[in-house]
């Protein structure tokens, strides 16, 4: 299913990390950067058909159905309350990991849904994944074992540990800050890195689509940049689901926008429509900060 | 210019009298302990030699009464399968209620009993296993060192789970989330997220639960009842040191009465050396 | 309460208040040029040039203010329009300042006792009209976000540009005369000069209608009327 991937090699041009005095030269011998034999690699799209979610009796999504195109970054904004991260939750279906809570509706990942009583969950969330806003790094394992964390847990046996490591850790843009000491804890890192370490945690186990929860609310703001540039280079192999708080960060890095308010759609479209000429009044209000 | 007003020399008076009086509580909280310390070695130093460790107690009434080789020993095999036995269920148990039951209703009875349990006399446990597991003959025995590990288990499994239960609520949820969004089945996700993360806390309380354990008297009594020489079948008696201890102190023989000593000496060190190991290994983990 | 970004939504209505000021400005202007133009007052004329200062300020000041206002706040969607409307606005404000100047400078030189053709003078004196009621109905359309006030500014325009070509008619007609000729070529330049002033008010227009529904259309054909805009 998922053809054989030629990374970026990202050594050669990567921002030397804050935490390195400016100025100071990448010493290491880099490989030659392989060009652009990068496959493009489609990945799937997610349809939400008539979703609910409910926490108890308390209906929070009533009845929301949105496409998420392929190899495309959506975005959802909206106020706190509004509903992002339970969508985003149910798609992964780790809403239902809350106890008391339940979502009805179809979650189509391309063709299959992923609540058909068929399916099994950890197969769903291997191949839906998830970034959380507050890095998550398992603290016992080593930078290199937090990685192949996701191979470990989920059981899935890899040829070759090491190279799928290394590869998952380039393809963030990690490798040339951590490959002198990938036995060290993986929380040894500063913030920016660790929630990279995390993104690269995910993309291990190869999955479709990737969802991430407001990834760089915790994050400095050159952090920030660099999460949102990792952002617009993984959308080559993956559809990613971006919840934010941002507007402006939505504005610079989302394909397609969409907004909510109190667990409803209001309006979804193209990023530059939302953000110049959007057509319901509530987005108005809400982008122009007049609430919200 | 804001004028910052003094101390009143009102509140002065009440911060040194408070002072004062807490001071003294402390002091006399901490005569009894230092009595007892001082005490213990006062009146056991003197029973340690290399016999009182390396013989058992002979029962003669005249000549060397003997070392406690039997008692150190026995109270080591029976706390340890103890241990065997209440660590791992207490863990489990522990693991079922912040992995599987949360907040059920099940999971909230089942911690009510436990809180119940760590209110029960020690006797109480000891009695209980007399009737059930001695007076029935269990085994092919009356008295027996696995029936007091039993009564003993019964005694820490609460403070296991109680103590598990925290430490392992104190694992982030975020970890969880993580392992499981990655996809990871529950049972990995305590494996080898949870149980690995918490690991040093739950060590620190099964060492606490062990120094409890240890030092119980009362449960031994019935189920375990004494035994002079050194043995190694959990099927029948044996000697441990609270129980050498009692025996003695009512000795009418002076030398027998300071063995006592030597022997409460020996299992206080020995109890406080468990909650140094304890405490050695939490601040490890808190560090790490 | 508040409402939110209270300092943004002032300086937003403080740049638009400054903007339609320049407006004001530019009728002052005109109704001055034209008023110097029909008493040959040539000191009335050397004001409107030397006053021409006070739109560049303008000018000025409201680019200054969007610049900054882009800056910090980062306006999107309804306030991001009115900011580029603001920015096209105060161009087409400057350069109706520059037509003003200009027919005030040509009023030293249509000369004091040349003869006058009455037609010729009807046509310029109607076209100043126009003008000014046009630049008035730009800046009340623009203020109100009024679209069919604006759209019929085209209306209007149309007629500015009909005189504009009657008086190049009239001033070829009467080219003969060789004591009026140059007195009416200079007429033309005016006439021109009130014609570009009306093709400013028509994208004052244009904006408007960019501000309210998104959608940018050129007013140019006038003889087409413009599509009525659906918000879509």
């Amino acid at each position: 299913m998922n053809p054989e991937i030629d990374t970026k090699n990202k050594d050669a041009t990567d921002v030397s990390s804050p935490d390195q005095p400016a100025g100071q030269p990448q010493q290491t011998a880099e490989p030659a950067r392989r060009a652009s034999t990068e496959t493009k690699r489609t990945a799937h799209s997610v349809t939400v058909e008539n979703l609910r979610a409910y926490y108890g009796g308390q209906e929070s999504i009533k009845g929301m159905s949105i496409k998420f195109p392929a190899n495309e970054v959506t975005a959802l904004i909206g106020p706190s309350g509004s509903g992002k991260s339970t969508v985003v939750r149910c798609i992964n279906r780790m809403h239902e990991e809350i106890p008391g809570a339940r979502a009805e509706g179809r979650v189509m990942l391309d063709d299959f849904d992923v609540y058909d009583p068929k399916v099994d969950v950890t197969a769903v969330r291997r191949a839906i994944g998830m970034v959380f806003q507050k890095p998550n790094p398992f603290p016992t394992m080593s930078i290199f074992d937090n990685v192949a964390a996701g191979l470990r847990l989920t059981g899935t046996k890899s040829d070759n540990l090491r190279e799928t490591v290394h590869k998952a850790l380039r393809g963030v843009g990690l490798w040339g800050e951590v490959k002198n000491r990938l036995n060290e804890p993986g929380i040894g890192l500063s913030g920016g890195q660790q929630q990279r370490l995390c993104i690269a945690r995910t993309i291990a186990i190869e999955p479709e689509v990737i969802l991430m929860d407001e990834p760089a609310s915790a994050l400095d703001p050159v952090s920030t940049l660099r999460i949102e540039e990792l952002v617009e280079e993984l959308k080559e192999r993956y559809t990613i689901v971006i919840v934010t708080h941002n507007m402006q960060q939505a504005a610079r890095i989302a394909d397609t926008t969409a907004f909510m308010l109190e667990g409803e759609l209001i309006e979804h479209g193209p990023t530059n429509k939302i953000f110049t000429t959007p057509e319901d009044e509530r987005t108005e209000r809400y982008v122009t900060g007049k609430f919200g | 210019m804001t004028q910052l007003a003094p101390i009143s020399s009102r509140r002065r008076r009440t911060d040194v009298i408070m002072r004062g009086v807490l001071g003294a509580a402390t002091i006399v909280a901490l005569v009894p302990l230092v009595l007892v310390i001082y005490y213990l070695f006062h009146k056991g130093l003197s029973a340690w030699s290399k016999n009182f460790f390396t013989t058992d107690p002979n029962g003669n009434f005249l000549g060397y009464p003997g070392g406690i080789r039997s008692a150190i020993l026995g109270t080591i095999e029976i706390v340890a399968f103890a241990t065997l036995i209440s660590v791992p269920i207490g863990i489990g148990v522990a693991l079922y209620l912040t992995e599987y039951g949360k907040d059920s209703k099940f999971a909230n009875v089942v911690r009510y009993f436990v809180d119940v349990m760590t209110g029960v006399p020690s006797i109480v446990f000891g009695l209980f296993i007399y009737i059930v597991l001695v007076l029935a003959r269990t085994g092919g025995s009356t008295f027996a060192a696995w029936k007091g590990s039993i009564a003993l288990s019964l005694l820490m499994l609460p403070i296991v789970i109680r103590s598990s239960e925290v430490v392992l609520l104190l694992v982030p949820g975020s970890l969880r989330e993580a392992a499981l969004a990655l996809g990871a089945p529950r049972w990995r996700v305590v494996a080898r997220v949870v149980l690995p993360t918490s690991l040093s806390g739950l060590v620190t309380g099964a060492l606490l639960a062990v120094a409890r354990g240890a030092g119980e008297t009362a449960p031994l009594l019935f189920t375990v009842a004494f035994a002079q020489s050194l043995t190694g079948n959990l099927n029948q008696s044996m000697n441990s040191l609270p129980i050498q201890i009692y025996n003695d102190i009512q000795s009418p023989r002076a030398e027998v009465v300071t063995r006592a000593w030597g022997a409460a000496l020996t299992l206080v060190l020995m109890v406080l050396l468990l909650n140094l190991i304890a405490r050695a290994a939490s601040r490890r983990s808190r560090l790490g | 309460m508040q409402e939110t970004r209270h300092a943004f939504r002032e300086a937003l209505k403080d740049l638009e208040r400054q903007t339609l000021g320049g407006m004001d400005l530019v009728l002052q202007q005109l109704d001055r040029a034209l008023e110097a133009l029909s008493y040959q007052d040539v000191e009335l004329a050397g004001m409107v040039v030397a006053d021409d200062d006070r739109i560049d300020g303008r000018y000025l000041e409201v680019h200054q203010g969007i610049l900054s206002l882009l800056a910090r706040q980062a306006p999107v969607a309804g306030d991001l329009r009115i900011v580029a409307a603001l920015l096209h606005v105060i161009r087409c404000i400057e350069r109706m300042g520059d037509q003003c100047v200009n027919i005030a400078k040509l009023v030293p030189l249509s000369g004091h006792e040349a003869p006058k053709d009455k037609d010729l003078l009807d046509a310029i004196e109607r076209m100043g009209q126009l003008a000014h009621s046009q630049v008035s109905q730009a800046k009340d359309a623009f203020a109100s976000r009024n679209v069919d006030l604006a759209q019929d500014l085209v209306h209007q325009d149309e007629e500015i540009n009909r005189l504009n070509r009657e008086t190049f008619k009239r001033a070829v007609e009467i080219g003969d005369d060789v004591e009026l000729r140059e007195w009416a070529m200079f007429m033309i330049l005016v006439a021109r000069c009130l014609e570009r002033i009306g093709d400013n008010t028509v994208d004052i227009a244009e904006q408007t209608v960019f501000v309210v529904t998104g959608l940018f259309r050129e007013f140019a054909d006038a003889s087409t009327p413009p599509e009525t805009a659906t918000t879509s």
